[in-house]
Order: C-alpha cells, then sequence, then structure tokens
C-alpha cells in the first residue's frame, strides 16, 4: 500500500479550524483518504483505463473496415488491379509516414509495451498510438499480412500509460500501468478477456499479485464490455460440439502438435533471420521495403490465394467450413507464412497474433483434412481441427502455453474442444522450446538492443532450494533439559563446533562449544542447558523451502536445522552460512 | 545540511499529497465526462460503420438471393461470401449460402454451416430438412430420420402445417427408399391424420400406402379421394390395385372398370382388370353358382393347368422345373379320365382334388417356371385366395 495518501489525509485533517467544521471536514477527508489511497486508486483508474482502451479499440476496428472497403472494394472476388495496388501504395506511404512521422509505431506493440515495463518506467508516447492506429490501420485494411490484436495491445498500454502520467501516480505504478492498458487492449480486439489477462501476466508482467491481477481483470473487462456493445457479443467462430467417439482419436490431434510445432519453428526462425537483414540494408531501401512486400502479397493473391491478405479471419471461418481442400490448406498456410514474414520484416506496423492464427487454423484443417483422407472414421470436424491448429501454432510461435488452451476456449465458446486443445498445444510447445530456445518475443528484443527479461527463461529457471545444500547432522544433537555440564561433556567428544539443542515440547536453539564452557566458567554448569540459552529459539526451515530463505537467516545462527513438516522434532539434516555460499557458487559454475 | 534539507523535503511532499488528494477526484470527473463524450463519438461512429455495412451486405445478400431462385448457384454462393464479409455471424447470410452451396454440389462445406446454423436454432425447419437431405445422401439413415422429425416438428415461416405435411411426406419417400416400409407405414397413419379433405393429397397418400405394401389404408385413403374427386381416374385405378391385392377382386374390378372408363390409355389397369374379370369368372369356390357352372370351371381349370404344365416341360424350361414334373405330370394324367362335367357334378370331393392339383401345379411351375399370366395368373390368384381353407 501507498503510504502518501494516507499521510496526505492526515496532514489535512491537523488544519486548524473550527471544531464542527472540522468535524465534517474530517469525515469526508476520511472517505477520500479511504477511496483515494493509491492501490484503491489504481482499480478505479483501470476501469477507465479498460473504457478508454476498449473505444480506441472499436474505432481502430472500424478504421481497418473502412480501410478495407475503399482499398480493397465490397465483394468476395477482389479486382486484380485493386490487388496489386492497393498493398503497394499502402506500403509507400507506411514507410514514409514510420520513418518520419511515427517511428515507434514499427513492429507488433508486444515488446515496446514490456520496454515500457522494464525500462522506461511505463512511459509510452501518445504519438506512438496514434502512429499505429494509422499506419497498422492502412496496413491490414491493403491486406498485408498482419493482425489488429498486437497493436491494440500497444494501443491500449499507450491510453494506460498517458493516464498514469496525468494521474501522477507512483514509480511503481506507472510501471504497470502499461500492462493492465496492454490487457485492455488485447481483451477488446480478441473479445476475450481471460486470454488476454493470462497473456499479459504470462508473458508482459511475468508474476501474479493481487494488486496486479484485480487491476488487469477489471481494465480487461471494461474493455470487452465497451467491444461487447459496439460490435456485439458473438464468439469469433463457431464450431459444433465436439464428441470424441474414441480416446485413440487424441492421437490424430497429437500428429497436428508435432506438425504445428514444426511449423512455429520454421516461421520463428523465418522471422529471426530475415529480420536484422533487412534492416541492415541501406536507409533508403526501408521507404520501399513495405511498399514491395505489398506488391509481393498481391501477387500472391492474385496468384490464386487472396484468402492471405489481412488479418485473415473471414478465410478462417471458411476453413473451418471445410470450403476448401485439404492440399489447398496446406499451401494457404505455406504462403501465409511467406506473406507474414513479408509483412513483418519490413517494418509494416502491424501484429502477429492474427497470422499466427491464420496458419494455425489453414494447417489444423489441412492435417485433419489428410487424416479424414486416411481414416474416414475420425469423427472431427474441419473446424475443431482448425481450431486445434490455431491454439497449437499460438503454443508454438508465441510461446504462451496457458494463454494458447483459454484463447481456443474463448475465440470458440466451446469447452468441449479442451483435451485435443491441451495434448496438442503442449506437444507443440515442447517441440517449439527443443528446436528454437529462444522465443521470438525475445529474440525480436535482442535483435533491437534490449535486454528485456525473458518470461519463458524466468518460469524454466531452477530454483534452489534447501535440500540441495543442507548436509546431514555431524554431531551430537543436545537437548535442552540437559545441565550445562553434561551438554559440555557430550560437545567435547565431539570435533564439532556448534551443536542443536531440541527445546521441549517442540523447538530448537543452537549453542556453541565456546557458549558451553563460558556458561561453566560462569558457574552455571547444574542449570539446565534450556534456561541459559539467550534467545527462546531459533529459526527452522524445511527440506522444500527456496534457499533464498535460509539465506536471510544463516548469517546470524552458526547452523540451522532443517525439519520435516510432518514432526518438526524429526530432524533432516542442518544447513549453514557456508553450505549455502558454497552451493550458490556451484550453481553459479554450471 | 542533512538538517536543513529534511523540512523542506517534508513540506513538499505535504504539498504533494494535499495537490494528490485534490487532484483525484477532479481527475476521474474529467476522464469520467471525456470517457462520455469519447463514447458518444464513437456511439455516432459505431451507427455510420453499421449502417454502411449493413447495406452493403445487404445489397450482396440480395443479388445472392435472386440468383439462388434463378439456380445460378455458383453466382449465388460468390454473393453470399461477399455479404457474410459485412456480417459474419448473420444466420439468414449463412443458412441462404448453405442452400446455394447445396445447389452446387458441395455438400460438405454446406453441411459445416448447417451444423453450426443448427446449434444456434436447433428448432429451424428449413436447417433441419437440409441436414437431413445430406446426412440422407451420406447414407447416415439414424442422422437423417432425426433431423427430418425435427424438421417435422420444427418451426416454420409461411404456411407452417403445409410445410410439415410437405417434409413428412419426404420422410416416406426416404424411408421407401430405403426400404423401411414399417417406418414408412407409420408415419403415413400420422400424416393420414393431419390430411384434411384434399383428393390429390389423399390419393398421393394412396399411393404411398400403395408402395408401403400397406393396402387397407391405401384403400382407404383412395375411397376419401374419391368421396371428394369420383372421377378422379389415378384414384379409380389405385383404389382398384389395392383392392386387388387384398383379393376384393369384386370391387377392385368396379374401381378398375371405372378407371379405364375414365382413362381409356390406362393399359396397365385394362390388364389388371383383366386379371381380376378372370379370377372372378375362374374361381370354383365362389359362392352363388350352379353346380353345373363350378364344374365347367374346374374342367376349364384342369385343362389350363395341364397346358401350363407341358409348356413348363419343354427343353427351354429349367433343370428344376423338369426335375419336379415328372410327378405333377404323372398325377394329373392319372386324375384327368375323371375329370368331366359329369363326374364333378356326382362327386363334389373331386373338385376339391382337382382344385388342389390345379393349385399345387400353378404354384409350382410359378415358381420354377416364370411369373404366370393369363389364366394360370387367375388360378394363382385364385389358389392364394383360398390358402386357408
Amino acid at each position: 500500500m501507498n503510504s502518501q495518501a494516507g499521510v496526505a489525509a492526515d496532514v489535512a485533517m491537523t488544519i486548524d479550524r473550527p471544531v464542527a467544521a472540522r468535524t465534517i471536514n474530517g469525515r469526508s477527508k476520511a472517505l477520500l483518504k479511504s477511496v483515494f489511497r493509491e492501490d484503491r486508486f489504481f482499480l478505479i483508474l483501470s476501469v477507465f483505463i479498460g473504457i478508454y482502451s476498449g473505444l480506441a479499440v472499436v474505432c481502430f476496428r472500424f478504421a481497418i473496415g473502412w480501410c478495407r472497403l475503399y482499398l480493397l472494394g465490397t465483394g468476395a472476388v477482389l479486382s486484380p488491379t485493386r490487388l496489386l495496388l492497393a498493398p503497394t501504395l499502402a506500403g509507400l506511404v507506411i514507410a514514409v509516414l514510420v520513418i518520419h512521422v511515427f517511428p515507434l509505431a514499427r513492429g507488433s506493440g508486444v515488446n515496446q509495451t514490456k520496454a515500457a515495463l522494464y525500462i522506461y518506467n511505463g512511459f509510452i508516447p501518445f504519438r506512438t498510438a496514434i502512429g499505429k492506429f494509422i499506419t497498422a490501420a492502412l496496413a491490414i485494411g491493403s491486406g498485408h499480412s498482419l493482425g489488429p490484436e498486437d497493436p491494440s495491445l500497444q494501443i491500449g498500454a499507450c491510453i494506460a500509460s498517458v493516464m498514469g502520467r496525468q494521474m501522477r501516480l507512483s514509480r511503481d505504478r506507472m510501471r504497470l500501468i502499461a500492462p493492465v492498458g496492454a490487457a485492455a487492449g488485447l481483451a477488446a480486439a480478441f473479445n476475450a478477456p481471460i486470454s488476454a489477462v493470462l497473456f499479459v501476466i504470462e508473458e508482459v508482467i511475468g508474476r501474479w499479485t493481487a494488486g496486479i491481477l484485480g487491476s488487469v481483470v477489471l481494465s480487461a473487462v471494461s474493455s470487452v464490455v465497451v467491444m461487447r456493445w459496439f460490435l456485439g457479443s458473438e464468439s469469433l467462430f463457431r464450431i459444433p460440439a465436439v464428441q470424441m467417439e474414441r480416446p485413440s482419436e487424441l492421437i490424430a490431434y497429437a500428429i497436428l502438435g508435432i506438425v504445428g510445432g514444426v511449423a512455429s519453428v520454421a516461421f520463428s526462425m523465418g522471422i529471426a533471420t530475415l529480420r536484422p537483414k533487412f534492416k541492415a540494408l541501406p536507409l533508403w531501401t526501408q521507404y520501399f521495403q513495405p511498399g514491395l512486400a505489398g506488391l509481393l502479397i498481391g501477387i500472391i493473391a492474385w496468384l490464386g490465394a487472396p484468402q492471405v491478405m489481412g488479418a485473415g479471419y473471414e478465410a478462417m471461418d471458411e476453413a473451418m467450413h471445410g470450403r476448401f481442400t485439404w492440399q489447398f490448406l496446406a499451401v494457404l498456410a505455406g504462403l501465409k507464412i511467406v506473406a507474414t514474414l513479408l509483412s513483418f520484416v519490413s517494418g509494416t506496423p502491424g501484429g502477429m497474433f492474427a497470422p499466427t492464427l491464420f496458419i494455425g487454423a489453414m494447417l489444423g484443417a489441412a492435417v485433419g483434412g489428410a487424416e479424414h483422407a486416411v481414416l474416414p472414421h475420425l469423427s472431427g470436424s474441419p473446424g475443431t481441427y482448425a481450431l486445434v491448429g490455431m491454439g497449437v501454432l499460438f503454443a508454438g510461435f508465441l510461446r504462451a502455453p496457458m494463454t494458447s488452451v483459454f484463447m481456443v476456449l474463448e475465440v470458440s465458446g466451446n469447452y468441449s474442444i479442451i483435451l485435443p486443445v491441451i495434448v496438442a498445444n503442449t506437444i507443440a510447445y515442447v517441440i517449439s522450446r527443443g528446436l528454437q530456445p529462444i522465443p521470438i518475443f525475445d529474440a525480436l528484443t535482442r535483435q533491437d538492443g534490449l535486454e528485456l527479461p525473458s518470461m519463458e527463461e524466468q518460469r524454466e529457471e531452477g530454483i534452489l532450494r534447501v535440500e540441495d545444500a543442507m548436509r546431514p547432522v555431524e554431531g551430537p544433537v543436545l537437548d535442552a533439559q540437559q545441565t550445562v555440564e553434561q551438554a559440555l561433556q557430550t560437545s567435547e567428544a565431539s570435533s564439532a563446533e556448534g551443536f542443536l539443542v531440541r527445546l521441549s515440547p517442540s523447538g530448537w536453539n543452537v549453542v556453541t562449544k565456546q557458549q558451553l564452557r563460558k556458561m561453566k566458567e560462569e558457574r552455571k554448569g547444574e542449570a539446565s542447558l534450556g534456561s541459559q540459552l539467550p534467545i527462546l529459539q531459533i529459526p527452522v526451515l524445511h527440506p522444500d523451502h527456496p534457499l533464498e530463505m535460509a539465506l536471510r537467516y544463516v548469517e546470524r545462527w552458526p547452523l540451522l536445522p532443517v525439519v520435516s513438516r510432518a514432526d518438526f522434532r524429526q530432524l533432516e539434516g542442518v544447513i549453514t552460512e557456508r553450505d549455502v555460499l558454497e552451493r550458490y557458487r556451484e550453481f553459479g559454475e554450471s | 545540511m542533512l538538517a536543513t534539507q529534511e523540512p523542506k523535503t517534508s513540506a513538499a511532499r505535504r504539498m504533494d499529497l494535499r495537490l494528490y488528494i485534490k487532484q483525484q477526484p477532479v481527475m476521474l470527473a474529467l476522464l469520467a465526462v471525456f470517457g462520455v463524450l469519447f463514447f458518444l463519438g464513437v456511439a455516432g461512429l459505431s451507427r455510420a460503420y453499421h449502417a454502411q455495412r449493413d447495406a452493403l451486405g445487404n445489397r450482396w445478400f440480395n443479388r445472392g438471393v435472386e440468383d439462388l431462385r434463378t439456380r445460378r448457384y455458383d453466382r449465388a454462393v460468390t454473393e453470399f461470401r461477399s455479404a457474410l464479409l459485412f456480417s459474419r455471424d448473420n444466420y439468414d447470410y449463412q443458412l441462404n449460402l448453405a442452400e446455394a452451396l447445396i445447389g452446387l454440389g458441395q455438400t460438405n462445406e454446406s453441411y459445416s454451416y448447417l451444423v453450426n446454423l443448427w446449434e444456434r436454432e436447433p428448432e429451424n425447419g428449413l436447417v433441419n430438412l437440409e441436414l437431413a437431405r445430406i446426412a440422407a445422401q451420406r447414407g447416415q439413415t439414424e442422422q437423417a430420420q432425426r433431423y427430418y422429425h425435427n424438421a417435422i416438428y420444427a418451426v416454420w415461416p409461411g404456411d407452417q402445417e403445409a410445410k410439415r405435411r410437405e417434409t413428412r411426406l419426404e420422410l416416406i419417400e426416404y424411408l421407401l427408399s430405403i426400404n423401411a416400409k414399417a417406418q414408412a407405414q407409420a408415419e403415413l397413419i400420422a400424416l393420414e391424420e393431419n390430411l384434411g379433405e384434399d383428393p390429390a393429397l389423399q390419393r398421393d397418400v394412396g399411393d404411398l400406402f400403395l408402395r408401403a405394401q400397406d393396402y387397407e389404408h391405401a384403400l382407404a385413403a383412395y375411397r376419401v379421394s374419391l368421396k371428394l374427386d369420383r372421377h378422379n381416374a389415378a384414384a379409380l385405378a389405385g383404389a382398384g390395385w389395392a383392392a386387388f391385392q387384398l383379393g376384393r377382386y369384386s370391387p377392385a374390378e368396379r374401381y378398375l372398370q371405372a378407371a379405364v372408363t375414365e382413362n381409356r390409355n390406362d393399359a396397365q389397369s385394362a390388364e389388371r382388370l383383366k386379371t381380376t374379370q378372370l379370377v372372378l369368372r375362374m374361381d370354383p369356390f365362389r359362392l352363388q353358382i350352379s353346380a353345373v357352372e363350378r364344374a365347367r370351371i374346374v374342367v376349364e381349370a384342369f385343362a389350363s393347368a395341364g397346358r401350363r404344365l407341358s409348356s413348363c416341360a419343354t427343353p427351354k424350361s429349367s433343370a428344376e422345373a423338369t426335375a419336379l414334373q415328372p410327378s405333377l405330370a404323372d398325377d394329373w394324367a392319372k386324375m384327368k379320365p375323371r375329370i368331366s362335367e359329369q363326374e364333378l357334378r356326382r362327386n363334389p370331393d373331386l373338385v376339391e382334388q382337382a382344385m388342389g392339383l390345379v393349385f399345387e401345379i400353378e404354384r409350382q411351375t410359378s415358381a420354377t417356371c416364370g411369373t404366370a399370366t393369363g389364366e394360370d395368373l387367375a388360378l394363382l390368384l385364385i389358389s392364394k385366395l383360398h390358402e386357408g381353407n
């Protein structure tokens, strides 16, 4: 809790005034004090962030819709001229805007939000949001193979950052405000509050605390409410309930997990390899890179695959309804990877979420179709495989395993799909981690010269525990009921310097040989050992405690007991400062 | 230095905190005001956006409906897809797209749309009917019947009863096509209850009962139809055939005679009439005929059976036929000298014996030497008529 507001209220209450007025003022100020404590105020602010972000995302969606309408036309069949010209010309305009007006609008937006949290104390210039809004709407609307989710996330984060600055929040709160806005933006873009909250916790903040969670949830929920007000509450995709006739059908989804894992690696390696090469090209080429990417995407569309243009939600829907053959679906997945690589590495602003879902949906439906051709009795529909495929790519490419599961459930509103999703996503995630150790967002951050904490690395980091450093009890264990004389005799027979003392009825203490000798010199030899010990008892540790916890105490005590959780009198081992430091040293070397 | 700085910092902090307390409510109030204004602005934009999209979607949809009506399915599909760009979740757009896809023969894609639509509105008649048709095409009998039944009890726009009736008729046709006659009969009985007084419909139901081999109900349906339109040649023919199948040759003759009179080109009814008349003429067991007449019929039937036996014994006949002939031929040859009108008049038991042999010959020869015709067919039918006696 922040004490600032509390102190301020106290100060305000001491102002000298007539008693009656002071009583009324005192009450209202006490109320203000309780409402405007910074942690509570932060929660209220989160709701406003959600509302503003939701409204901004709705406008963003309108902008994309209008751009698509006026640049590509109104029909499902697009004219070849528009197919070639719209993304090319839009690319040229975007390049000028990004180079001269909105340089921070490049990229997807996820890393910029993370950077705001870890480097810039929550600061994101408002200009970035405007730039992202205009350039991403133009790019997606004109057919560049990018999605609206990551830009929405960044727009939300930016709105939150501006609000936080205006409210003069403390530095701690300012750091957290960008993820709160990010959750709001993402939730509105996906119509999926749980996934947005999970993604922000899993990939941006990396930790769970009640304070953060409350704000993130409130902002996500309020933005989704706003979004649904204007755009409706229907799920993004509809598929019939999945009824697996036999458990062995999960193998079919496991195969999809394997294929998706490999595709994720290919996609992320493509981006990680090509992006620095494109960035290293002379500056003047950057004026033409988005335009050229647009032209190539237009050519792909003109040659027969217009589905790869834009976010591609319509094509995903059609794939789920079994419009395409499995061979064509596989081709579409491949072409989308190429188109997204072109758009993203050319520096065109836009998100990776929608293309990832597209590739996953096409790959899923293709694998499902191929499996059905071989084993016609499989019960899954193309829609089921496409949805599972979305989750697979999300888990494999974006490396957000928890989010990937909930995202599929939320965008389909269908819980019956959970088992195939968990199986396939886990396999894809494991394969992707095995083949490409650095997640794509971390790779992009490092390419930009930033060193942001990797949430996956943090999750995977090994934790040292007390049991890793403790050692068996060497010397005798003394009893508090013994006399000092008896205890000294026992200790003299041992080479150890420090001894544990078992207290009655429970608890532990410690005494050194030197202390015992001193007690004897002070003629306390006949007194019970327990009565002569300077403090009541020392802290105990359990084998599963983190080693960090031992570090807090070992400096003050020559040795600490490690006891069983089931029976505090049962000694499992002992630990000293030297043991702890030695273990850390070994860990550092390994 | 430190001592002088401390009070300043503290004062500055207090000032900041006071400002903080005073600023927050004001800022929140401002945020709320701007929020309302922003909301109103977005609401305006939203109205314009949705109005434009609805208009565009409807334009494509109307074109699609027109093309669907004129069976230009490929164009209709493209137009409905375009309409869906503007309202991906629109029920009517999806339903019409599904229908156009069925027209185009793309049942898999159509099925996906229909299943989703069914999950949204399980009581929609058209969706259930289309799903039933697809399931029937795929040979998924149980699913097809389930969807047909859903469609029968579903909500339909317009004349609900007529739609339900049509759907049940379609289900009956389907059941007959898969030879599920008992289920078809049950559906027909359910249908009959709600038919009303439409002669054409009653006749159709009679036809379906005939196909389901429920001749009693068929005859009843034709009778209702004829009560309303007594000159309906098709109903007369159907009633005649139903009565014929029931072995009620007298009414069958009456109906068939009337059918032939109403429609001179009805060769099938004429043929059936001929057979019916033969049955009526050649039945020696019918009541109200004299002993002389009975003896004459038996002699004629015996001779006819002998001819059938001889024709069946030609070299063209099957091996089975030639194998069974010796015993029947012997029996026939042994009995022949006794078969005369006088002897038959004198010995009524001989009538029974002779006709017993005639029926046996007709049954066996029809089983081995092909379908009987003319007098042989009549004798076979008479044998069936008296099978229980």
